[in-house]
């Protein structure tokens, strides 16, 4: 007997706007406005969804089960529903099994967070190692600062070498109108405070509040609703041992690894988009170096922008981090503009790589990979 | 109203397991336990080594001095990454005693221990500056090893400012200032909604319009309260309550009150007719509701 895998398609996807704080507006808010976003024009239903796939953290959402509130606004009533405490990139790989095994036609996936509702720094140091990592004061920052500290001495670059890292993102973001931001921040501190050195403020991603949704199915079921359809064609994760002091200094092998199962023996390269996560700027040259983009401490050789793939045209991560949604969001820039939706530039992208982390210091990444259907 | 701050806090008795044990328990001893997995030596001792999977086959003392390795400067201190001599991966730990200037990879670093040891990692308080002294390789650790520490007592504190929203921050207004409750009548199936939301949970269909709630209503299901929890409000034994206010669909979790506590079991039960007391307090939220009261000549 074998077993073919249904080819898995994007029907749809949506965000609300991403801001350091929605602070007039509840986590069912957020994403009620983006599964009702994603529904729209396509003409489903949420009756016509099978079932929902849902991420986000009962940490920083303040509350055990959290997503257990938040059905009705993610349209899940009475459905089969599951929640990830992972970035919202793993819900949507569990999603595509779903339908991909046969079991389902039509899935919705969540992610979303409010990080303004809990400071940051608190949400990282809950998912450290309490007896020999946490009462030291070890947290995101620092962690960021010692990769950086071992990245830089191993690359040769300077501190100052990372500004064209935060530059790219900003004013990527800046064009993008998915992300609040009128303009790159320009105060003194941002770029030249010491936050962690030798990482400046510039070099950290910024929480946002925000919801993102898509919606998956069945390529055949896509292929009637969507005129340019988006196959997904892989995906695959890795997770890197949990104490930072044990892991690679300077490189990220779980990224690797992640990258290798999605991947197969298609090469990084070839991709016309990759869209990925980082909680810094250094954190940022290691993903792409991981995936392949960039040979080992030359990934900043990408931004000079004459390589072949086109990194982060929505801004990434840096200027926009909404912890739990980060990587769905990357998705959903990448498939808006394969799609070649209103508002994404898409030129001639065909292909795109999309990359999330999670845990402690970028200790879980997940990739999945796509295309414009032939 | 626009937010609540609200705060977790959650007691906890971690389990450091035999490895983590050992190495805290005889930190207070100042030496420095590491752990063997084959050919490598890890420090803060392990049970399993991470990279391969390699079980401790057994503990060894380290020399309390090694080089760094890395460092970052924060507003809160130095940390740095510490090659303890003889271990094969990395410590991270404080580094303390160094001028910024002095602070180079590759520099000598001792262990400064703390003055009085209180059962945690910090009773090595960091590492600071050394010279070339006269080390030892790892060995058995001298008159045997202290007791693991079985349990470390801990706290997780985490502080929010959850956000009400348009719905909830109109609900709670009127509950503060009127003493009246208000919900929202589906689009789609016409049923009230309460507490107040954008969408209907079964339809999904958008809410549509603002009714009042009377604060007056049935008893669906009870539950005697007998044991105390953090979180309480009332001292048991009360009853906790699953209420259906009249005129809605939804149900509301509440407290029955003014009732004999001997005769709770009995006195409250499904069907039970029931109102809102008041309290004094105008905070803004259901717990301005102290609890709901039996009505007399109704039935119970
Ligand atoms: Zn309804």
């Amino acid at each position: 007997m074998s077993y073919a895998p249904r080819p898995v398609a994007v029907v749809n996807s949506a965000q609300t706007l991403f801001k350091p704080s929605w602070a007039d507006r509840q986590h069912v808010d957020l994403i009620s406005e983006a599964v009702t976003g994603v529904l729209k024009g396509t003409g489903l239903r949420i009756d016509d969804v099978d079932f929902v796939i849902d991420s986000g953290s009962d940490f920083l959402d303040g509350r055990s089960i959290s997503n257990c509130g938040f059905l009705g606004a993610m349209g899940a009533h009475h459905k089969e529903e599951s929640r990830v405490e992972e970035d919202g990139l793993w819900a949507l790989s569990y999603a595509m099994n779903k339908i991909a095994s046969g079991s389902a036609s039509v899935g919705l996936v969540v992610a979303y967070a409010k990080p303004s509702e809990l400071d940051a720094r608190s949400f990282w140091c809950t998912l450290l190692e309490p007896f020999t990592q946490r009462p030291v004061g070890l947290d995101h920052l620092s962690a960021a600062g010692l990769y950086a500290h071992r990245y830089l001495t191993a690359a040769g670059l300077k501190p100052k070498d990372l500004e064209v890292v935060a530059r790219h993102a900003w004013e990527a973001a800046v064009r993008n109108p998915n992300v609040d931001l009128d303009e790159v921040p320009s105060a003194e501190p941002f770029w030249h405070e010491r936050v962690a050195s030798p990482l400046h403020g510039s070099d950290f991603a910024r929480p946002v509040d925000g919801a993102v949704a898509v919606l998956l199915a069945a390529a055949d079921v896509a292929d009637q609703i969507t005129t340019r359809p988006v196959r997904l064609t892989g995906h695959g994760s890795a997770i890197d041992q949990h104490f930072l002091a044990a892991r690679e200094a300077d490189a990220l092998p779980a990224c690797a690894a992640a990258a290798r199962m999605a991947l197969g023996t298609a090469r990084a390269t070839a991709f016309d988009i990759a869209e990925v996560s980082a909680t810094s700027t250094v954190g940022e040259l290691m993903v792409l170096e991981a995936l392949g983009l960039a040979p080992r401490h030359k990934a900043l050789d990408l931004y000079d922008g004459g390589g072949a793939t086109a990194v982060n045209p929505s801004g990434g991560a840096l200027p926009a981090d909404p912890i739990m949604a980060t990587g769905l969001a990357r998705f959903h820039e990448a498939a808006a503009r394969l799609a070649g939706r209103s508002g994404f530039a898409a030129g001639e992208a065909r292909t795109a790589l999309v990359h999330g982390t999670g845990g402690f210091a970028m200790q879980n990444h997940c990739v999945v990979t796509m295309e414009v259907a032939a | 109203m626009t937010t609540m701050a609200t705060r977790i806090q959650m007691p906890y008795t971690l389990t450091p397991g035999e490895a983590t044990g050992v190495f805290l328990a005889e930190l207070g001893r100042r030496r420095l336990i590491g752990s063997r997995h084959g050919d490598r030596i890890l420090v803060p001792a392990q049970d399993f080594d991470g990279s391969t999977g390699e079980p401790a086959e057994g503990f060894v003392e380290l020399a309390p001095a090694g080089r760094l390795e890395a460092f970052t400067v924060t507003a809160q201190g130095v940390l740095g990454l510490v090659l303890v001599d003889g271990a094969d991966v990395p410590f991270l730990h404080r580094i303390v005693g160094f001028a910024e200037a002095d602070l180079t990879i590759g520099a000598r670093v001792a262990a400064v221990w703390a003055d009085e040891p209180t059962g945690s990692v910090l009773d090595l308080a960091g590492f600071g500056p050394a010279g070339d002294g006269p080390g030892f390789k790892p060995r058995i650790a001298p008159d045997g090893l202290a007791q693991p520490f079985e349990q470390v007592e801990y706290t997780m504190t985490l502080d929010y400012q959850h956000s009400y929203g348009h719905y909830y921050g109109t609900l709670f207004d009127a509950v503060r200032t009127d003493r009246r409750l208000r919900g929202v009548k589906c689009s789609q199936c016409r049923r009230t909604l309460l507490p107040p939301r954008a969408r209907c949970d079964v339809c999904f269909a958008p809410t549509a319009e603002w009714v009042d709630v009377e604060a007056v209503g049935v008893v669906q299901a009870c539950s005697v309260v007998h044991i105390e929890f953090i979180g309480q409000r009332l001292k048991p034994p009360y009853v906790y309550a699953e209420l259906v206010l009249d005129g809605t669909s939804t149900r509301l979790i509440h407290m029955v009150g003014g009732i004999d506590p001997a005769e709770a079991r009995t006195a409250v039960a499904p069907g039970s007719r029931v109102r809102a007391v008041w309290s004094d307090r105008r905070t803004g939220s259901l717990a301005d509701i102290d609890y709901f009261e039996l009505i007399p000549g109704e039935p119970s």
